[in-house]
């Protein structure tokens, strides 16, 4: 079956998070399977007799598995990632006392919950369809995979009542251990969430790296299964990729809110909401390449073949939609971190002017080389001038040594920005400030110069040399100058003084699309790299044990791919906004008869101000 | 009208809405609406310009056993498993390549015997080269060659020995594989089995004496020629 992760037809990425199962559909399936493994057994003899069944009046089973699979994976993305940042920020407003904190987390909270009925559903939905569609398969799959069923379906059971608990719960247990019990809620929320997704995972990255054996008991072959060569760099992706995306769907929510706002109030509020939207996105983008990188070596070593077909051969195209995708969210998240600095912080943007202006240069830049193909469409003419398929000139930007590079220059470059956000409006009052002010300079000019230094000797070692030392040296450096200057401008900044306090509410509505445009950057990104992790199995439903006989048995070119990715993107998008436009009503409502949203201020001033 | 012009249609036509919405629609949430659709046209317009390729399943090539009547015949199907089924070319290069990222197979044919070739491509981890290149230090992270023979990839017996007349015939040799090996449908693999591939394989005075790693036997001397 062909491809199509994100598409997955085959693919039980789809079923990644919570889905799979409408809850008590799972649980009720897992349990019953119990004590009924006989029957089971009979059961799967008779289905294995019919390996497909379609439905090609509404496109065929593999376009109906890829758009149901790629919302139901893109929602259990957002309903696992929000909890972990909507817990952190329920224990700074508990640390620190400011009650906006709380109140943030209680939105950020009521979003998920009204999400996780829908992903529950598209999983249950997409069970149906996979079972319907692919017999043959599920029943391979199960026979493998049953032990972890059930143990899938006792988490979600967890999870959901946990949730419960947590959501009808937080008015209740606002004060003293009770406040404690709840953040203890919290963090059981994103253990059970956790584990919810690793399950799934292991059945989808099974499918593209199987370990197969034949002997021992079925919880032996289970584990072996699950343990395979890719499923680890996949949870770690796929975990900070959930915290990116639910960050940025709750900038975008912010966002739309924002430019619909009535109120200073809410303006101020949803500016604040949009700002730390954006914040959490950019926080868990800076690692996300790397860990990126990491799944693609893990790629390569269990597979020679499959790391080339996703990076040399017909999916080598995708890396420059790829490139292309990262660079405008790379654009969009700075530009709205620039604006917050022009707009919040009045007189700042005089000051920041040319660094702002030096920095998209360099971006731009940057974005230019990383988007350059290694080789160019041209016809056999134009290749014979060029003397072949690289460009003379640009050729030379095309290869990985240029793209690492500038990858790593443009998230320097991003981790500046919000630095520079966070220290505008105010001076350093410390007697070391301006010693700390030359360290941070001087760590940040030689890291840069360093990553530019190894991205051109790259050009003149090995590959193997570039890969395992120079790219990692890199990525290493770029990770040290966040970890040196992060605690750094923290310490300085805690003994600084407020020159121009944030006046939030200002944004001008471009701001608001900013949002929007980083969160659909985001859910493309998803919905490309399914693809290309779905595509790079080529015609196997499990790579090299179980091959695609269907007649869908091929990967579709980029531009077919690339309609269903925005069509998806698309459902998704008002599939969301209608689940948060119900979730909202009740806000309101209330706030018609004078009580602003849960979520109330913007600012620690206004909550003050507000009485709250 | 292809499938791409009838895409390409559909993405300006989605930009168009798009861009009409923001025109003539003040209310904010149908405005984002409309901007949402043009970026996401956008994005298939520039999908859609560039090389559409699409991933076939590997043609099966038909081993006629009857219409193969000499090496020659047996080599042609060679060179086309050698490009599709096999995959071959998805990793080696026939003469010098810079994107090729495992040896270059020009010659092969004339470096080393026939069942070193087959024990190559069917025990691949019986000797592991450590560096094919000529510079740099040995690779602690080896490009492992798949085992031909089972899955993924998968060749017969019959489109192995195919796959050695071609390096041979391609190499400028005389074709030792010959049509009474291939074996029938059905009909169990010959007894003879292609004899223990010496360490030394056929190097020709080429080799410049590298290292191999022999995977369960230590490190032994073999002449492998770039």
């Amino acid at each position: 079956m062909r491809n199509h992760e994100a598409s997955h037809g085959r693919d039980l990425g789809g079923l990644n998070a919570w889905g799979l199962s409408v809850a008590g559909l799972a649980l009720l399936a897992g349990l019953l399977g119990l004590p009924v493994t006989g029957w089971a057994e009979e059961a799967a003899g008779a289905s294995a007799q019919v390996s497909y069944r379609d439905f090609p009046q509404l496109g065929g089973s593999r376009n109906i598995i890829w758009v149901i699979a790629q919302i139901h994976l893109l929602l259990a993305g957002f309903v696992l990632g929000v909890p972990i940042f909507a817990w952190l920020c329920e224990i700074v407003g508990w640390k620190t006392g400011e009650k906006r904190y709380d109140k943030l987390a209680k939105e950020f909270t009521k979003l998920l919950t009204s999400s996780y009925a829908t992903t529950a559903l598209f999983g249950g939905i997409l069970l149906f369809m996979l079972i319907g569609f692919y017999p043959k398969l599920m029943n391979y799959l199960t026979d493998i995979f049953f032990p972890s069923f059930v143990f899938y379906c006792v988490m979600f059971l967890l999870e959901t009542a946990t949730l419960y608990l947590y959501w009808y719960g937080w008015d209740a247990m606002q004060e003293g251990r009770a406040k404690v019990f709840h953040l203890f809620l919290g963090f059981l929320l994103n253990v059970f969430a956790f584990f919810i997704m690793v399950v799934p995972n292991s059945w989808a990255t099974f499918q593209a790296s199987p370990v197969v054996i034949a002997e021992g008991s079925s919880l032996a072959r289970a584990w072996a299964a699950t343990w395979n060569p890719t499923w680890w760099p996949v949870n770690i992706h796929r975990l900070i990729a959930n915290v990116v995306l639910g960050g940025f769907i709750c900038g975008a929510y912010a966002g739309v809110r924002y430019l619909s706002a009535k109120s200073a109030e809410e303006r101020e509020h949803y500016d604040w909401m949009g700002y730390v939207g954006n914040f959490i996105g950019v926080f868990g983008m800076l690692p996300l390449p790397f860990a990126g990188y990491w799944l693609m070596r893990e790629i390569y070593q269990y597979n020679q073949q499959m790391g080339i077909t996703l990076m040399g051969g017909f999916l080598s195209w995708l890396f420059i939609l790829q490139a292309m995708l990262i660079g405008v969210l790379f654009l969009g998240a700075n530009y709205y971190f620039w604006m917050g600095i022009t707009y919040r912080i009045p007189g700042a943007e005089t000051k920041y002017k040319k660094p702002i202006l030096a920095m998209l240069v360099i971006l731009l830049l940057c974005l230019g080389v990383w988007m350059t193909p290694h080789s160019l469409v041209a016809s056999l003419e134009e290749a014979r001038k060029l003397g072949g398929t690289h460009h003379p000139l640009l050729g030379v930007f095309g290869v990985m040594s240029a793209k690492m590079t500038v990858a790593n220059l443009m998230i320097l470059v991003t981790f500046m920005s919000f630095i520079m956000y966070w220290r505008a409006g105010k001076e350093e009052t410390a007697t070391w400030a301006k010693l700390a002010r030359a360290v941070m300079s001087g760590v940040l000019g030689v890291a840069a110069i360093v990553v530019i230094v190894l991205g051109v000797w790259g050009y003149f070692v090995p590959a193997i040399v570039r890969i395992n030392y120079f790219s990692v040296a890199q990525v290493l450096i770029v990770l040290f100058v966040m970890l040196t200057i992060t605690p750094l401008t923290a310490l300085l900044l805690k003994s600084a003084r407020t020159t121009t306090e944030m006046v939030w509410g200002r944004m001008p509505p471009r701001a608001g699309y900013a949002l929007v445009l980083n969160a659909v950057m985001v859910i493309l990104l998803m919905t490309l790299m399914g693809y290309a992790r779905s595509s790079s199995r080529v015609h196997w439903h499990i790579y090299g044990v179980m091959r695609d006989s269907s007649e869908y048995a091929y990967s579709p070119a980029l531009g077919y791919a690339a309609a269903f990715m925005s069509l998806n993107t698309f459902i998704f998008c008002m599939l969301v906004a209608f689940i948060f436009w119900v979730a909202t009503m009740g806000d309101k409502a209330k706030a018609g008869h004078g009580a602003m949203s849960a979520m109330a201020g913007g600012s620690h001033e206004l909550d003050e101000r507000s009485g709250r | 009208m292809s499938e791409v012009v009838l895409l390409q249609l559909i993405g300006l036509g989605v930009i168009g809405v798009g861009v009409l919405i923001l025109l003539f629609i003040q209310s904010r949430f149908p405005r984002v609406i409309g901007f949402v659709m043009i970026v996401l046209g956008l994005f298939s317009l520039i999908a859609l310009s560039i090389p559409q390729m699409a991933s076939l399943p590997p043609a099966e090539e038909k081993f006629d056993v009857a219409s193969i009547k000499t090496a020659n015949d047996m080599a042609m199907i060679g060179q086309k498993i050698f490009f599709s089924k096999g995959q071959c070319a998805l990793c080696h290069s026939i003469g010098p390549s810079e994107s090729a990222r495992c040896p270059d197979l020009k010659g092969i044919g004339a470096k080393l015997s026939r069942e070193f070739i087959y024990e190559s491509l069917t025990q691949p981890q019986a000797y592991i080269y450590l560096d094919y290149r000529h510079e740099g230090p040995p690779k602690d992270y080896p490009a492992r060659m798949p085992h031909i023979n089972k899955n993924p990839i998968g060749l017969s017996n019959n489109e192995i020995l195919s796959v050695i007349a071609f390096l041979q015939q391609m190499s400028g040799e005389p074709i030792t594989v010959s049509p009474s090996e291939i074996t029938m449908p059905g009909q169990p693999a010959p007894v003879k089995t292609p004899a223990p591939a010496s360490p030394k394989g056929k190097a020709k005075g080429k080799a410049k004496g590298k290292a191999v790693m022999k995977a369960d036997a230590g490190l032994v001397a073999m002449a492998y020629g770039h």
